[in-house]
This record gives structure tokens, C-alpha cells and sequence, in this order.
């Protein structure tokens, strides 16, 4: 203070209009940020959908508060590898399985998309699932849901434009941040969250076989094949250059720290309502929170809904992305279906065939359930290793390739889950395995 | 069955335009990128037999 008022006129003024340029210059990159942000923020909210809900259900309630330093720990590991997916998308303006094909061949590309559809349409099954168990709760029909789903997903991309689709996918990511108030409803002990969640340690009882496959299964949840595919081509539809990668790194970074805001505070709610008790689903959840806690209940149930729905409308985009880039049809959310009709036409079909999978009587599931985790395993190394390939290639990225840091963390990163998601695969096939 | 068969064919076109125009993969092949493929082809290789150890032994129980 005193500094400044011994200044010239002259200096203050000039002081000024520093001060001045650089609270514009801020307002201009809110502002750009404002207009790039989106995929980041949109596939990583997503990643929170109706199995990753029930995960987390299923961790708090087994294991209280005690994992959550292993949640925090898993927002950067989603965000070193997702913002691969922004600079391969912004350089080469080709999507993840365009990007394969061409780089390594039609073998590894069929292999990818075949895998990724299946995949795909699976885990698309189990969002169904999710949402018919979150509205059952309230007493609302499975068809009803599942048609009320058809016709919610079917407006939002049939208005020809990414940015209305964008705008809609978003509020369904505040939906998914319903969980924090939830987590202030219960009151929980604050000392004890910021105990677990900063000092890592195992839970009571040491490391079992069973903490190991919860713990493989939050980082199955967390990393998934179809967040790589759709990243790379929600950010060539919305059309970002190199100069914006800076901003898609920042759109993904808040994802990331959304993404596990969102796992912690559900963790939270589950750790101080259901403490000790074996979770199969979220709606299970839900309904034993009901006669307690009325509100939380329902928030958990319409918390289980929105993932389910968030999810099913990127993971049926990421396919129709893919099928759109390989085969050459136009395949942007900015086209009207006259123009684009093999890519709606795709897009509707996954939909509907997977809706209709949980209107069956006696389908099995819980198979389809377990079977996504199984797939899974096959296409998410072979994706991971192309990404990592594709980002090493000079020829393709130019001066975005990674540099020697970025491939330590994310070699590693990416080995590390490999090791687990194979793990997390061989137990759903053999579950006596590791006992 | 006229647009069922037309649109098969135009997918097998498709499929068979996409096997030429991808035929030979762009990526430089070093020695780093043949040694992944290949421990990629194994691993999956890997994968597929347990798959289909779990089928069989799920069959026959």
C-alpha cells in the first residue's frame, strides 16, 4: 500500500492498466474457457454411471470412509489419461477409432470397434438396469422408464446441433452432483473424512481378497473403454484446434475432480447410513435407506437414475461416433438426420435394442452384468496401448507428442491398470481364484 | 427383404472399402511398437482361452 502510494502518477496509472488488461485478459479466457469446456467435463461425470454408482454404494457401506484416499488418488490417473484423448482428438481431428485404424491397420481397428460396439451395448444394458431399478422405487413400470429413456435421448440429438446437445448433457451432470447434499444431510464426522482421505491405509481387517476386488473394481469404474472413444470424438464434433488443447486440459482436469467429489460424497452418505452391510446394487441401497433417512433414500435413487441416463447417452454416442468416422458416413451431432442417417439410425438402434434386453422377463442380468467387466478387459489395454503408441508418434502429433515426463506417469499409469482391469476381468470368470 | 439385402450389401461394400483404404498402417513400425502389438496379440490370445475355459467348464457342469 505504501509501496503504491510513492508511486508517479504515471506508474499508478500504468499499474492500473496492468491490472486493468490483466482482469480482461482473465475475463477472455473464462470466457473461452466457458465456450471449449464440455467433453472433459460431460465424460467424466458420466464415468459416474449407474455400475460406477453402485460401486461406490457397495465401498462405503463395506468399508465406511476408509478407501477414500484410494478415490481421490484415481482422479489423477482419469485425467492423465483422458487429456491424451484431447490433444490426439485436437491434432489429428480424427476420433479414437479412426485414429486406430489408420495408424495400426484394419485388424486392430475391426478388433477395436467390434469390441467397443459389444462393449458398448452392454454396458448400455446396464444403465438400463440402473435406471428401471432407481424408478421402480417410486413405483414407476420398467417399460414406462425405458420408454420415457427412448424418448429423452432421442430429443436431445435430434436437434442437429452439438451445442444444444452439449448444453442438455450438462444439466444432467448437475443432476449427478446431487450426492453432496445428500452427504450434508447425514451430518458425518468431518475429522474422520479428512483422517481416511488423506493418510492412505487399509480398512480394518487388513488386505483381503475381497478389498482387492473392490478395489479393482472402483478403477474398472473409473477407467473405461468407451471414455476414451467418446472423448476423442466429442472433441473433433465440437471442433477443437491445437491452440485449445490448453482449455481441454482444463476442461478435463475439473471432470476429474467432479468425477471424485461426486465418488466421495456418495461414499460418505453410504459409509455413515449403511455401515458394515453387504451392497449388491444402488437401488438396494436406496430402498434399505428409505425407512431411515426418507430424503437420502430418494436422492440416491434419483442420483442412480441420472448416471444411468448420463451414461447411456455418451456410451451410445461413443458407438455411433465410431461407426460414423470408420465407414466414412457423416457422423456430427450438428447434422440433421436427413444428412446423417446412418449415424442417428445406428445411434437408435443401440438404444433400442438395449432397453429392450431389460424389458425381457428372466433375462439374465446379473450375466450381462458381470460379462461388461469381462469385455471390458479385452478392449481397454488394447485401447490404452494405441493411445499411448498414437501419442509417441512423432509423424502424428508433432510437438504434442508426450514428452519423457508425461510418458513415465502415464506408462505407468497405464500398466498399472492394465494389471488390474486383467485382474478385475480373470476374478469376474474365476471368483474363487484369490480365495 | 429388397432393402434387407441392400442394406447388407452396402455394408459389406463398406467393409470391404474400409479393408482397402486401411490396409497398410500408417504408424512408423520401430521396434517398441512391434514388441506391443505382438504383447498385445498374446495377452489377448491369453484372454480368449480363459473365455473359453470358463465356457467349456461352464458347460459341462
Amino acid at each position: 500500500m505504501d509501496q503504491a502510494s510513492n508511486l508517479t502518477p504515471r506508474a499508478q496509472m500504468s499499474l492500473t492498466a496492468g491490472l486493468f488488461y490483466q482482469f480482461r485478459k482473465s475475463i477472455k479466457a473464462l470466457k473461452m474457457f466457458a465456450v471449449i469446456a464440455g467433453p472433459g467435463i460431460i465424460v467424466m461425470v458420466a464415468d459416474n454411471d449407474a455400475g460406477g454408482i453402485t460401486t461406490y454404494t457397495a465401498t462405503g457401506a463395506k468399508y465406511g470412509n476408509h478407501l477414500l484416499w484410494f478415490l481421490i488418488l484415481l482422479g489423477p490417473v482419469a485425467y492423465y489419461v483422458q487429456e491424451m484423448t484431447v490433444r490426439l482428438g485436437a491434432v489429428t481431428k480424427r476420433g479414437h477409432a479412426e485414429a486406430i485404424f489408420e495408424a495400426f491397420g484394419s485388424f486392430w481397428g475391426w478388433f477395436s470397434l467390434l469390441d467397443l460396439v459389444l462393449t458398448d451395448w452392454l454396458t448400455m444394458i446396464t444403465e438400463f438396469i440402473g435406471m428401471t431399478a432407481a424408478m421402480s422405487i417410486f413405483g414407476v413400470p420398467a417399460w414406462v422408464t425405458v420408454l420415457g429413456c427412448w424418448l429423452v435421448m432421442g430429443s436431445m440429438i435430434m436437434s442437429g446441433s452439438y451445442w444444444t446437445w452439449e448444453k442438455l448433457a450438462l444439466v444432467f451432470c448437475v443432476g449427478n452432483l446431487i450426492y453432496i447434499p445428500a452427504a450434508f444431510l447425514v451430518q458425518p464426522s468431518v475429522g474422520d473424512i479428512f483422517r481416511n482421505a488423506l493418510i492412505p491405509h487399509f480398512p480394518p481387517g487388513g488386505f483381503t481378497n475381497e478389498l482387492f476386488f473392490l478395489l479393482m473394481a472402483n478403477i474398472g469404474t473409473t477407467i473405461a473403454p468407451w471414455m476414451l472413444f467418446f472423448q476423442q470424438s466429442s472433441v473433433v464434433d465440437k471442433g477443437l484446434q491445437e491452440k485449445d488443447i490448453k482449455f481441454g486440459k482444463w476442461d478435463t482436469a475439473i471432470g476429474s475432480f467432479l468425477t471424485v467429489i461426486v465418488a466421495t460424497f456418495l461414499i460418505i452418505v453410504c459409509a455413515k447410513l449403511l455401515p458394515g452391510q453387504p451392497i449388491d446394487s444402488a437401488a438396494e441401497a436406496a430402498i434399505r435407506i428409505m425407512p431411515t433417512n426418507k430424503y437420502v433414500g430418494t436422492i440416491i435413487a434419483i442420483g442412480l437414475f441420472d448416471a444411468g441416463l448420463l451414461g447411456a447417452i455418451c456410451i451410445s454416442l461413443a458407438s455411433s461416433w465410431a461407426f460414423g468416422e470408420v465407414f466414412g458416413w457423416a457422423h456430427s451431432l450438428n447434422h440433421k438426420i436427413k444428412e446423417a442417417p446412418w449415424f442417428y439410425a445406428y445411434y437408435f438402434f443401440d438404444l433400442v435394442l438395449a432397453g429392450m434386453v431389460v424389458l425381457i422377463p428372466h433375462a439374465p442380468l446379473v450375466l450381462i452384468t458381470l460379462f461388461v467387466q469381462v469385455i471390458a478387459t479385452t478392449l481397454l489395454p488394447a485401447a490404452l496401448v494405441f493411445l499411448i503408441l498414437l501419442l509417441n508418434d512423432k509423424k502424428t502429433m508433432g510437438k504434442y507428442r508426450n514428452t519423457a515426463w508425461k510418458n513415465i506417469a502415464n506408462v505407468t499409469i497405464v500398466l498399472v491398470i492394465i494389471v488390474l482391469s486383467t485382474m478385475y476381468g480373470i476374478t469376474t470368470l474365476f471368483p474363487n481364484l484369490l480365495q | 427383404m429388397n432393402a434387407f439385402s441392400a442394406i447388407f450389401k452396402s455394408l459389406a461394400n463398406g467393409v470391404r472399402a474400409t479393408n482397402k483404404k486401411y490396409a497398410r498402417p500408417q504408424i512408423e513400425m520401430t521396434l517398441f511398437v512391434r514388441i506391443c502389438l505382438l504383447t498385445l496379440r498374446l495377452y489377448l490370445f491369453s484372454l480368449v482361452g480363459l473365455m473359453i475355459y470358463k465356457f467349456v467348464i461352464t458347460l459341462r457342469h
